[in-house]
């Protein structure tokens, strides 16, 4: 289970001036400091898919960087599983499957090349990962182009060998940053397939999205941030009876609340 | 470490316009140049000196033998101009390539006569043969002439030498032959030397930062059970390799150059010079070249991480080559010798020890300073790029 519990982050503003209007109206900004992520707290329990919710800008992508070890927060605590992030990344990072909608992939290596890599990076041995990489090239329907050099692939491939390269060390938990941004249908019904998949598993996955029918299809819970802070934590029924049953009042209606 | 360095590597191997930049370059760069430059300054002169000149006389009636060898010669054609004409018009007009204008006093008994002087009036900015073309029509009679006075007044051939060269100053040099070239060609060793190095580094540096930024698989790499001390050490050893590679293969492929566009005339000259700078130079030549690598290497790595994308990162080291030029040109300049400030200057001390290597006139104490000094910036800034690399706000900007 993941657990996350006050966390802050800010950043530096080098030179204010360069704001944009609307980023120097953000109550968020403090002085030489961007307060992007104020106080977010959420929890995922075992085989729970969790979607992240809130508008452009609202601190998701910080949330799920700090989760994902490649930021470190100013406070609060994240565990995963028991094993205390903030003090033991790297142990926590052998936890972590993390993927993003941007994520890419190294041109001029084969797919298979792509996921050996961070197979190794992540420590197993060779008939390890020469077993995982066949199961999931068979999960995944990679045969065909799994041993051509990856600059030449469709969006689909990439994303289908992203994942793979994501969860090759069997993740405890997995962080999904935006997944199916900017993928066309295809590719996008390979990742919720892949979704799917991992909670009939009964491992527990985080993904911050903006497509709402992802949500109702995929998640047991919601959580909404704003402006840095969290607006709702709870069940995929709870939030829907924010508004009679639809998602998109829900949406509006948590964000618009005072914080609780 | 090894794990990222390998895979590095095995990218950049992969990547046709790195090899390109690394490999093919260097090796084709030296015959294409020499051999270019060769080609075309032999076909100037060749041109030069086979083109029919245009050309016109004044007071001829002067020197009638004269005007007759320049109507009897096919490679100059006469043009009549008035006396009066402008010869400044004439030769922007291209109606002729020079004017001559014979003296007054034009004899044959120059005892008599005095000096004679012909006047060339030509535009002299381009490459052009005129005055050794027309010299050597002259020579002649200057010769005839000179011969006729010695002998009317009785000058006996070791009086005319005499008269002719009162005091000649000989000069013997001291320094052997290495010494000399050395001085010569050891300056523009290090030259080529740093600016490939750097070169050679630099595309790999751009790909392996902001190219993996913009391609979006920095972020996974960071969040891999890895220390990022460990991702820039392989990172910085991938790019310090391959500035070297480079500079080695340039080295070499000059040297196999050299020896094949000399072979006729200097080969025995390039054998003897390359002998006599011993193995240990030449190691330790490749010594200094190590730590200046890694200067590279670190700059580049760390310009290349802090840059969002591959162009960013481009506009950033470009005008850092001049950083590399100055230094180096520095120690080319005459009188720059790694003698009390200058074996301080960073660059400049390791491009002028390079130098003195090649001479052979080293003083092998005073490398391990410059060794030591360049080492430790060195280690310095890769400290600083293995700072740079652990900041949020270099990575994620």
């Amino acid at each position: 289970m993941i657990e996350i519990v006050g966390l802050a982050k800010k950043f530096s503003v080098e030179n204010p001036k360069k704001l944009s209007e609307q980023e120097r109206k953000d109550p968020r900004l403090k002085g030489r400091f961007f307060h992007s992520v104020i106080d977010v707290s959420l929890t995922c329990q075992q085989g729970e898919v969790l979607g992240l919710l809130g508008p452009n800008g609202a601190g998701k992508t910080t949330t799920l960087r700090m989760l994902s070890t490649a930021l470190k927060p100013d406070s609060g605590s994240i565990t995963i599983n028991g094993t205390d992030v903030l003090v033991n990344p790297v142990m926590a990072r052998k936890k972590i499957g993390f993927l993003s909608g941007s994520t890419g992939l190294y041109g001029r290596l084969s797919g298979r090349e792509n996921i050996e890599y961070f197979a190794k990076l992540h420590g197993m041995t060779p008939a390890q990962i020469k077993q995982k990489i066949e199961a999931l090239a068979e999960l995944l329907d990679m045969h065909t182009f799994l041993d051509r050099r990856s600059e030449n692939f469709s969006t689909g491939m990439k994303q289908k060998v992203a994942i793979a390269r994501a969860v090759v060390h069997d993740p405890e938990v997995v962080i999904l940053d935006e997944p199916t941004t900017g993928l066309d249908i295809m590719a996008t019904q390979t990742v919720l397939r892949f979704i799917r998949g991992l909670k009939e598993q009964g491992t527990p996955v985080i993904f911050s999205t903006h497509h709402l029918d992802e949500v109702s299809e995929l998640c047991d819970r919601v959580a909404v941030i704003d402006q840095g802070l969290s607006k709702f934590d709870g069940e995929l029924n709870a939030f829907t009876q924010l508004a009679d049953g639809s998602l998109h009042q829900a949406f509006l209606t948590s964000i618009n609340t005072e914080r609780q | 470490m090894w794990l990222v360095f390998f895979k590095e590597i095995k990218e950049l191997l992969r990547d046709r316009k790195t090899l390109f930049f690394m490999i093919a370059l260097p090796i084709l760069i030296f015959p294409l140049i020499f051999g270019g430059m060769a080609y075309f300054t032999a076909q100037a002169f060749e041109k030069a000196e086979s083109k029919v000149l245009k050309y016109a006389l004044v007071n001829d009636q002067y020197a009638p033998e004269l005007t007759n060898d320049l109507a009897a010669s096919d490679k100059f054609e006469r043009v009549d101009i008035a006396n009066s004409a402008d010869y400044t018009a004439l030769i922007n007009s291209d109606t002729v390539d020079f004017v001559m204008v014979l003296p007054e006093n034009y004899s044959a008994d120059i005892l008599q006569s005095g000096q004679l002087t012909i006047t060339l009036h030509l535009n002299d900015a381009g490459l052009n043969m005129v005055r050794n073309r027309v010299n050597s029509l002259v020579q002649k009679y200057a010769d005839a002439y000179q011969t006729s006075a010695f002998s009317e007044l009785g000058v006996t051939s070791v009086q005319q030498d005499a008269l002719l060269t009162p005091i000649v100053l000989e000069q013997i040099s001291t320094a052997d032959q290495r010494e000399s070239w050395g001085e010569k060609i050891g300056g523009m060793l290090p030259y080529l030397l740093f600016i490939l190095c750097f070169q050679g580094a630099m595309f790999p540096a751009t790909d392996i930062g902001a190219g993996e930024k913009e391609r979006g698989t920095l972020e996974t790499l960071l969040i891999s059970p890895i220390d990022r001390t460990k991702i820039v050490l392989g990172k910085f050893l991938t790019i310090a390799c391959a500035g070297a590679t480079t500079a080695l293969i340039t080295v070499v492929s000059m040297a196999v150059w050299g020896l094949v566009l000399s072979r006729g005339f200097a080969m025995q000259f390039v054998a003897d010079f390359m002998s006599q700078i011993g193995i240990i130079d030449f190691v330790l030549m490749f010594l200094m070249l190590i730590p200046l690598v890694a200067i590279f290497a670190a700059v580049l790595l760390s310009i290349s991480i802090y840059a969002r994308s591959f162009k960013e990162a481009q506009s950033y080291m470009g005008p850092l080559v001049i950083f590399v030029i100055i230094p180096v040109m520095v120690a080319l300049m005459p009188g720059v010798e790694l003698k009390g400030g200058w074996a301080w200057v960073p660059l400049t001390n390791v491009a002028l020890a390079m130098k003195e290597l090649v001479k052979g006139t080293m003083d092998y104490f005073q490398l391990i300073a410059i060794f030591g000094s360049t080492a430790l910036i060195a280690a310095l800034l890769l400290g600083f790029c293995v700072y740079w690399f652990k900041q949020e706000k270099v990575l994620f900007r």
